[in-house]
């Protein structure tokens, strides 16, 4: 991860540039190979790499912005609220990602703001049911009864006690739902319905190295290693994250 | 009587949900860019074609109208016919259903008979030896693999070196197994991979979670073999998430693993659904993706009733544990 955005920085090339014949294999001027339109594919892996993790994070930060402020509400009001707002992430719920997200495509135009309103759309369910379980359970603690006791207003309430007790799972979510984000945008542009060509994206490389896999290997290996590392590492972080913040997990290893 | 009132509820939940589904799928064809009459006749029709089209199809009728039509419909059990094939979509998804049904069948059996073993294993070994850390990093990556990734590579390598195993080429099941298994081992194996792993980490966490419980070391104090704590302490406790998991997978499956199928060219319900997508041909998607949705759902309740099998204390009609 850090090494795709420091390289990204600084090790530049345009991405568009017919440096040499087309489908090279890799050699000492293009390390990873030129494609089919003669293009190197370090550039246009970089380039990808930043459009896709660009894309997912921004639409993984609406996302916790979204189910952060529907999940506290809904958690700490119950009620009627409660019930509208899991009403709403149950129907979203029970749409499969893809189809989901091939809809929103369709609806949208196939495009980077498609890619990104379908990631959000398919991550924002699970994320709201996890925050809202977390904030129902803190809303129930004494603290929360003494503050609203002592007339502290509704806002103060839930940004001062509500918010920093279920940051914790906001941050653990928000890893695992940026995986997803890149999944989605890759599945997505693998079918040739999110991020368009010439522009790269981690989805688009791999669909074009894919049609030529036969000639030029190297073509979907590279970006295909590079997602593959950047979602394990997203995970692995995800991971180390939750041992933090619910102990339960990590008592049993000491 | 609780548990009555419990199915009522379900049962009002799944209904409003599958309503809901279909509403928003009807506005999100209606939104789309490029109608019917449009996308089939192609940019030179003339204005009065695609009104003719529209009309023949009932198109030009106001949406509230047509989604009035298409809910009563539904409710006798008519889906409608694809205006594209002319042929009823209730055939057309249960003729393709064998094939996306047989995928997820053959996944999740190896999720249970590789990966719930392989999760046991892993937490049961965290600690002794490096086994359990192998185990562990390699459910990992098999997490991390994305299926077009996966099938991209596996497409290629066996198409380009024959390896005995065919890419492509369907057969049904009922007309000659072995070549059915030759076509459909492969996307199966694809779609394994994540089940496993998934499977695998889910059931991992959840041993460790029972490990630490006094019940388990009072057991290992009294001197029963690991085997028989594993069988008679370990698993019954652990199974609640693993099996919300895996009715979860198997939704996923059975909705349609549209990459896979698409990779693979298979004729399942997942690439039938995204053609009609492009097609814009409604009746087929309003169907598609409401029987994806009906199919959650269900398994969602399954998954309920399950875990209240397995652990009563955690089942529907348990009580105090409101909110």
């Amino acid at each position: 991860m850090v090494a795709a955005f420091g390289s990204m920085a600084n090790l530049g090339g345009d991405p568009a540039e017919l440096a040499g014949a087309r489908l090279q294999p890799p050699s000492p001027e293009h390390w990873l190979g030129t494609d089919h339109l003669g293009r190197s594919l370090v550039p246009r892996l970089l380039e990808g790499v930043g459009v896709t993790l660009l894309l997912s994070s921004i639409a993984v930060l609406a996302t916790a912005v979204l189910s952060t402020a529907l999940g506290i509400l809904a958690g700490y009001a119950g009620g009627a609220l409660n019930d509208l707002v899991m009403r709403l992430v149950e129907l979203l719920y029970a749409f499969p990602s893809i189809v989901l997200a091939i809809l929103v495509a369709a609806v949208v135009g196939p495009g980077r703001p498609a890619a990104m309103a379908a990631i959000v759309l398919v991550t924002i369910p699970l994320m709201t049911r996890l925050v809202r379980a977390a904030s129902a359970a803190v809303s129930q603690r004494d603290y929360v009864t003494s503050a609203i006791v002592s007339g502290v207003r509704l806002p103060k309430i839930l940004v001062r006690h509500v918010l920093p007790n279920v940051s914790g799972t906001i941050a653990v979510q928000g890893t695992y739902a940026l995986s997803v984000g890149i999944l989605v945008e890759g599945g997505l542009s693998f079918l040739g319905l999110g991020v368009q060509p010439p522009q790269a994206s981690l989805g688009v490389l791999i669909q074009e190295g894919g049609v030529y896999m036969v000639a030029a290997p190297w073509l979907i290996i590279a970006p295909g290693v590079v997602l593959i590392l950047a979602i394990l590492s997203i995970n692995v972080v995800g991971d180390g994250l939750r041992d933090r913040f619910e102990p339960r997990e990590t008592r049993s290893l000491r | 009587m609780r548990l009555f009132s419990w199915w009522i509820r379900r049962a009002l939940g799944a209904a409003a949900t599958l309503v809901g589904v279909s509403i928003l799928v009807f506005l999100a064809l209606r939104a789309m860019p490029g109608g019917f009459a449009e996308t089939i006749l192609g940019p030179f029709a003339s204005e009065e074609q695609q009104r003719e089209l529209a009309q023949r199809y009932g198109l030009d009728d106001s949406a509230l109208a047509q989604y009035w039509l298409w809910l009563q419909a539904a409710l006798g059990g008519d889906f409608g016919t694809s205006m594209i094939s002319q042929e009823p979509v209730a055939d057309e998804l249960s003729s393709r259903l064998p094939v996306t049904g047989q995928l997820a069948v053959m996944a999740v059996l190896a999720a249970v008979f590789i990966g719930v073993p392989l999760g046991v294993l892993t937490a049961v070994r965290a600690r002794a030896d490096g086994g359990g850390t192998v185990g562990r990093l390699l459910s990992g990556l098999g997490v991390s693999l994305p299926e077009f990734v996966l099938g991209s590579i596996v497409v290629f390598l066996f198409s380009r070196y024959a390896l005995g195993l065919s890419v492509g080429g369907y057969v049904p099941f009922g007309d000659d197994p072995a070549a059915n298994l030759r076509a459909m081992i492969l996307p199966a194996a694809v779609l394994s991979v994540f089940a496993i792993s998934a499977t695998a980490r889910t059931t991992r966490d959840a041993v460790l979670n029972v490990l630490v419980e006094p019940y388990v070391t009072a057991a290992v104090a009294r001197g029963e073999s690991p085997a028989f704590i594993i069988r008679h302490h370990i698993l019954r406790n652990a199974a609640a998430p693993v099996v919300v998991l895996i009715t979860t997978i198997t939704a996923y499956l059975l909705g349609g693993a549209i990459i896979v199928e698409y990779l693979f060219n298979l004729p399942g319900i997942g690439s039938y659904v995204v053609q009609a997508v492009g097609r814009r041909d409604y009746a087929v998607v309003q169907a598609g993706v409401l029987l994806a949705a009906a199919v959650f759902i269900v398994l969602n309740v399954v998954a309920d009733l399950l875990v209240g099998l397995i652990d009563p204390r955690l089942g529907v009609t348990a009580t105090g544990r409101q909110t």
